[in-house]
């Protein structure tokens, strides 16, 4: 009777699946399981630009950017438990804030763009998440619509705002001219390899930091939110300092990602804060299952593939496929592929172990 | 010396119903006070005046001299204020381990922190086995919670009620939906809290009333209509009629 799953009028069982991922984390693995696959990965991405064509390593790219934004809008998801339709707008504002530093500002040096783009786009997460959790509520007993609405109306606005500002922001036809980063480093130039391992090791790091957060005191607090707020504050937490906080967190490490995307198109056009660009971050973590930590992970994957799959042979039905995508999703593997994989990957530890 | 908790004309409106109507009582330090009623008379409704879930249309709380008419929820359990649910309200889905390190976590120091391992913190893991070992589940301490039996439900919830070490215990129905068995346990275990520990609580059960209470309310429409100590409120003619249920009742039911 304790594990209800969360009322959502239209999220359909979204939000319930962690119920059902964490009834099946009853195996403790070693830590040497659970960091196989994660090295394995991580040396394979570090070898794979000597063996593939130039298209795949851009397209590896864009993965671990994607990923690295699934993550971070699961701080609030996954973690917390807060849904969010207004994501892409930390993304976006990220990417913005590093161009017309760039484009405008004249200022090269990545290191400087990446710390003023993160410490921008933080402070807009700090002054939207005022309004945003004064409708949120307590939990899982309120209805998390209003949330999502004003969210969403931020994303929206900040598409608007971005088309009006043309001598800022290029207007609707975007910001374009935003080179390779210059790391200031003598000797060091960016060309499309050294970019791939630029990407690689600020998304490892990010993920690091974020993973440190799943397992911090603040980390298991947010778990608390998720699974029971007003048990929360009945023990003394400030939930609502704890929800800010991670929209703040969420914020900036989406604003890390939106600067890499920035780096990695050489563009950034206004639909990339609003519904377009938060819709395919929903799909990364729907699909990759926001009980699981490296879920968005997974997600980013598939979805950035299929997404390059579907540009190669019918472009302009793209968004067709993605909502095909969220329907075979929802209906087939609700709990997403994360989870799949997880249960497969401890079935085949205990076959060994056996 | 002024009472722990001080109430004063405290109300409460849905619309045009007034759900608890001028309320006033003291609570004692060290005192168990019961509160009994009919269904829908209020008492939940005051305890979440009293642990500020809800927020009051008239009248003040003072704890401890200070007025927590307005305070928030968090803020009263930091003050020394905690309260159990009727309904179990735990982590179902970590183990009791974590529920445990969760529920002392909310009033220590270094909740915030984003770098330690919280799950590997010494001194709060410390706390959570003295915590376990007192209400007996230290043994089912690596168990999911959604897997343990209700009656240890119940006791994690009183267990997590303990956690913050109040100095003010609000029970909405420990013993609600026990065996006798069960119900008795808690009973002895509410009665153990020893003297620095205020029990407020709520109950159904007279055998837990009159085990553990030393002065019982009886809210009824909302109102304080009868209080007394056990004997007075056995006594009572009120209760007896709208409490225990009388012939004039019968008859209007049926």
């Amino acid at each position: 009777m304790a594990a209800q799953p969360r009322p959502s009028i239209f999220m359909g069982g979204l939000l319930a699946r962690k119920a059902v991922a964490a009834t099946e984390k009853k195996t403790p693995a070693s830590w040497l399981t659970t960091l196989l696959p994660v090295i394995v990965i991580a040396v394979l991405l570090l070898l794979l630009p000597t063996f593939v064509p130039s298209y795949i390593q851009s397209l590896v790219t864009k993965m671990m950017i994607f990923a690295l934004f699934g993550v971070s809008m699961n701080v609030l998801w996954g973690l917390g438990g807060i849904p969010t339709f207004g994501h892409a707008a930390f993304f976006g504002f990220g990417g913005y804030c590093c161009g017309i530093l760039i484009v405008h500002g004249g200022i090269s040096n990545f290191w400087v763009n990446l710390v003023l783009a993160i410490l921008l786009t933080a402070l807009l997460a700090a002054g939207l998440g005022v309004p945003a959790f004064r409708v949120y509520g307590v939990g899982a007993s309120d209805n998390p619509i209003y949330f999502l609405l004003v969210t969403l109306a931020f994303g929206e606005l900040l598409v608007r705002v971005a088309i009006s500002a043309r001598s800022l922001t290029g207007g609707s036809t975007g910001l374009a001219g935003i080179p390779y980063p210059q790391l200031g480093i003598p000797g060091v130039t960016i060309n499309s390899q050294s970019f791939y391992f630029l990407v690689f090791g600020i998304v490892v790091v990010c993920l690091l930091l974020i993973y440190r957060l799943y397992n911090s005191h603040f980390g298991y607090a947010m778990r608390g939110i998720h699974d029971n707020e007003r048990r929360m504050q009945a023990l003394g937490f400030n939930t609502w300092l704890y929800k800010y906080t991670s929209y703040i967190i969420a914020g900036a490490f989406g604003g890390i990602a939106g600067v890499l995307f920035a780096y990695f198109g050489g563009v950034m056009v206004p639909g990339n804060m609003g519904m377009a660009m938060t819709d395919i971050v929903f799909l990364i973590v729907i699909l990759g299952s926001a009980s699981v930590y490296l879920g968005p992970i997974v997600g980013a994957v598939v979805v950035v593939g299929v997404e390059y799959i579907a540009s190669l042979y019918v472009p302009d039905r793209w968004p067709l496929i993605m909502g095909a995508i969220i329907v075979f999703v929802i209906m087939v593997i609700p709990q997403g592929i994360g989870v799949l994989l997880l249960n497969l990957w401890r079935r085949v530890i205990r076959g060994s172990a056996a | 010396m002024a009472a722990l908790l001080e109430v004063r004309g405290l109300s409460v409106h849905f619309g045009g119903l007034a759900a608890v109507k001028d309320v006033t009582f003291d609570i004692e330090q060290g005192e168990r006070l019961a509160m009994i009623g009919p269904n829908g008379a209020g008492k939940t409704t005051l305890f979440n005046l009293l642990t500020g879930q809800l927020k009051p249309s008239g009248g003040t709380v003072k704890f401890k001299g200070k007025d927590i008419t307005h305070a928030a929820v968090y803020a009263r359990t930091q003050l020394g204020i905690a309260r159990s649910f009727q309904i179990t309200s735990l982590f179902p889905n970590e183990t009791v381990r974590v529920n445990a390190l969760i529920g002392l976590q909310g009033t220590r120091a270094g909740r915030y922190r984003v770098w330690g391992v919280f799950s590997k913190d010494k001194a709060l893991r410390a706390e959570a086995q003295k915590l376990l070992e007192s209400i007996e589940l230290w043994d089912k301490r690596d168990e999911t919670v959604s897997s343990l039996a209700y009656g240890e439900q119940r006791k994690l919830e009183m267990g997590l009620s303990l956690a913050s070490d109040p100095e003010l215990l609000l029970l909405d129905e420990p013993s609600c939906g026990l065996t006798p068995t069960e119900s008795a346990d808690i009973t002895s275990r509410i009665r153990d809290l020893g003297s620095k520990i205020t029990v407020l609580m709520i109950a159904h059960d007279m055998d837990l009333v009159f085990g553990v209470a030393e002065r019982i309310i009886l809210l009824h429409y909302g109102e304080i209509s009868a209080e007394g100590t056990c004997d007075e409120i056995r006594a009572n003619q009120t209760v007896k009629d709208i409490y225990m249920g009388s012939h004039k009742h019968k008859t209007r039911d049926a």
